[in-house]
């Protein structure tokens, strides 16, 4: 039922087919009945005259040889009666089968002699009442149709004609001639027959006709849909074939111009962003040279600092620094440059994520010296590996981790592992300002900082987050953020354990277990 | 005093590089065109060489490899692209290391030019042997049966590396800092293209190694002695 009616609302040719079958199903069922409801009241009353115009010259007959019998003796009456039923029988050219029934009409004075009788055992209590009432009431011929009954065997459709016999000393008697209908019924029959094939045939040829008919309108159709879909998928150089000169041509040479102003427009804008991309990258790769030089002059400098006055001397320190945080923007812009021209790949390699993270921390040592009470590992495995980019892993870790100790205002930093089968997950925890709602949103946001006013105490780019993010999805991981205002922040690095596999669960949920809606909502 | 060639076309880069490298002690010859280089290589012979890769004339890499031909001299490639292409395609040519411009800083150079200059592992001394493959490390040879086996000092220093201690696996990261001297890298490109170039060389079937072992997951080591 429900692929019929998935059938049903996917194609134009099933609609159109099966409302034409449904619609003339009706009109031949019309028709038909019209045409079987006259053709069987004519041969009914063409029977029915004939019938009657036989009945009645048999009732004649009999009257009149019963008549001659005036003298005879009652056997030979009887004699007589046998012949004019034997004649009645045989009568007329038709096939139809016909029976005499002779009954006595009851009176009160009962006769000696017994003239009731009936041909091939056709039985007198078959006669429907109500013609013997009429008969018995009125002079002329009656008819009506009826079941007559042999003494075995089943009933028999029939018209029963029937009028008064006057049998000489015998009384009054009733004379039934009893036309059998089965002639008539097979040949109605055969007439609905052949309306119903007629018919039946009819439906099939128009339902064939329509298919044919739909097909050449939903080809086409079909073809434009099939192309537009594989225009969806990229493939912009499709086009409709278009020989003829009809409304789908039209809607061809449309869909035509459309798809080339798309495959043009999109054109531009690949060619557009590849440029782009392209400057970018260039732009960044010439730079290297000078920077490279200008790192070793300012080097050179800086080593020589102890002899300057103390504003040259300061002044060397800042330029060292600041050389540095030029690098390490120009190597973000470069990462950046290469994810958006997705030519960002993945170079996995067994590793422990633990040890890893360990080495990470142990980086960071001075910093977390000077600024928090402390970083805190825990994890469930000793061990814990994982086959990932390790490269873009450290950086990922590296990134989290100055974040936090950019924001944890001397707090406690903590770094939860857990890993499942599939997933290995770094929950990297602090308790200082945190997030709200709307910071969470942009978190991940290219150069976007959560409080403006904020001195830029490690000097970071703005881009570790989002570089994060986009290194965790080309593992098909996630990297989710959690925060509260004042509560700290939560960012849980999930991903799967064999790198271009995907991620399921979430070992580390991003709300910490410490936390609870509703209490801080109070 | 170590001569170290320098090539490279951006010619304040090349002065820089000398002024720092002659400051630190090393005698300095500069090249500024990939098609002159050969030539300065012969006439000169230098202890080390710093190559780019971007360079007028011929690339970078086609010079290491016409330098490799000849000489099993240290190169270390200088690399204005970062790109993994470049660097796998430098350290098939033969160098022994690379740099990424710009560099981290100018210790770390000077360090991996010292490391590169200087022999590594020269606690070991006498004869070594690992499979069929004999190691005179006092002579700086490498024997299978009466065949001498050329490699790049480089590579002389990774086998002896594995070799001191046979049953050890070394991690690439152990491998990085005991061979290349880096305090610490993620970058293990360097140790498999390494690992493949040796092979290539001491092994039967490269393909089935019997004499450096990958254990997978972990690194490698010393086959067992035949």
């Amino acid at each position: 039922m429900n692929g019929l009616r998935f059938a049903f609302s996917r194609s134009i040719a099933a609609k159109v087919i099966t409302s034409t079958i449904l619609l003339s199903l009706g009109v031949v069922w019309l028709a038909g009945s019209a045409l079987d409801s006259r053709l069987s009241d004519g041969i009914r009353s063409v029977n029915l005259s004939s019938s009657i115009a036989e009945a009645r010259l048999a009732f004649f007959n009999a009257q009149y040889q019963l008549a001659l019998t005036q003298a005879e003796k009652p056997r030979n009456r009887l004699q007589s009666l046998a012949d004019i039923i034997v004649e009645a029988t045989s009568q007329g050219l038709t096939e139809q089968v016909r029976e005499v029934i002779i009954v006595k009409t009851p009176t009160k004075n009962p006769s000696k002699n017994f003239y009731d009788m009936s041909s091939n055992g056709a039985r007198s209590d078959s006669i429907p009442k109500d013609l013997r009432v009429k008969i018995q009431k009125s002079s002329d011929l009656q008819y009506e149709y009826g079941k007559l009954r042999y003494a075995s065997g089943p009933g028999v459709d029939s018209l029963f004609v029937g009028n008064r016999l006057d049998i000489p000393n015998g009384g009054r008697y009733e004379m039934y001639v009893v036309f059998s209908l089965a002639n008539q019924s097979s040949t109605i029959a055969l007439i609905q027959n052949s309306l119903f094939f007629t018919g039946f045939a009819l439906i099939i040829l128009i339902a064939l006709i329509t298919w044919l008919v739909v097909r050449q309108v939903v080809r086409p159709v079909r073809l434009a849909a099939n192309v537009a879909q594989q225009f969806t998928q990229g493939n912009f150089s499709l086009r409709l074939p278009i020989n003829s000169k009809d409304e789908l041509a039209t809607l061809a040479n449309s869909f035509n111009e459309m798809a080339a102003s798309i495959e043009q427009q999109i054109s531009r804008l690949e060619n557009l962003s590849r440029v782009q991309q392209r400057f970018v990258s260039d732009v960044s790769h010439e730079l290297r040279t000078p920077l490279t030089t200008l790192r070793m002059a300012s080097e050179v400098i800086y080593n020589h600092r102890m002899n300057f006055e103390p504003p040259v001397a300061r002044s060397a320190e800042l330029l060292v620094a600041q050389l540095d945080r030029f690098e390490r923007l120009l190597e973000d812009l470069l990462e950046v440059s290469r994810f958006d021209a997705e030519v960002a790949v993945l170079e996995p390699v067994e590793f422990d994520v633990t040890a890893l993270i360990k080495r990470c921390v142990s980086d960071l040592g001075v910093d977390a010296d000077e600024k928090t009470s402390g970083i805190s590992l825990s994890s469930e495995n000793e061990i814990v590996t994982i086959t990932a980019d390790i490269r873009r892993v450290e950086r990922i870790m590296r990134n989290l981790l100055s974040n936090a100790l950019d924001h944890c205002d001397g707090t406690q930093i903590e770094i939860q592992i857990s890993a499942t089968e599939a997933e290995v997950a770094v929950g990297v925890r602090d308790y200082g300002t945190g997030l709200d709602q709307a910071s969470l949103i942009r978190v991940f946001d290219r150069f976007w900082r959560a409080d403006p006013s904020r001195a830029r105490v490690r000097g970071g780019t703005g881009l570790g987050l989002s570089i994060a993010l986009e290194d965790a999805r080309l593992h098909n991981g996630e990297l989710d953020a959690w925060g509260r205002p004042g509560k700290g922040a939560h960012f849980v690095l999930t991903l799967p354990r064999i790198a271009g596999g995907s991620i399921q669960t979430r070992p580390i949920k991003p709300t910490p277990k410490d936390f609870h809606e509703e209490t801080f909502y109070q | 005093m170590a001569l170290i060639m320098v090539v490279d076309d951006d010619l304040d880069l090349a002065e820089m590089l000398g002024i720092v490298l002659t400051s630190s002690g090393f005698d300095v010859d500069l090249v500024n065109r990939g098609d002159e280089a050969l030539e300065v290589f012969r006439n000169n012979p230098p202890d080390l060489v710093l190559l780019d890769v971007m360079l007028p004339g011929i690339d970078g890499i086609e010079v290491c490899k016409l330098i490799r031909n000849e000489s099993m001299v240290p190169i270390v490639m200088l690399s204005a692209k970062g790109e993994t292409l470049d660097i796998v395609r430098g350290l098939e040519a033969g160098a022994d290391d690379y740099m990424q411009k710009p560099f981290r800083d100018e210790a770390e150079l000077i360090a991996r030019i010292r490391t590169r200059l200087r022999r590594t592992n020269a606690d070991v001394t006498g004869m070594l042997s690992i499979g069929d493959i004999n190691i005179d490390v006092t002579a700086h040879e490498v024997m299978r049966g009466a065949t001498k086996i050329t490699l790049t000092r480089l590579e002389f220093d990774l086998l002896v590396a594995l070799a001191k201690d046979p049953g050890r696996v070394f991690t690439r990261d152990a491998l990085l800092s005991e061979v290349w001297g880096y305090r610490h890298s993620t970058d293990t490109r360097l140790v498999n293209v390494h690992v493949q170039r040796l092979r290539s060389k001491i092994e039967h079937d490269p393909e089935h190694p019997e004499i450096v072992m990958t254990i997978r997951g972990v690194g490698y080591k010393a086959g067992g002695s035949a």
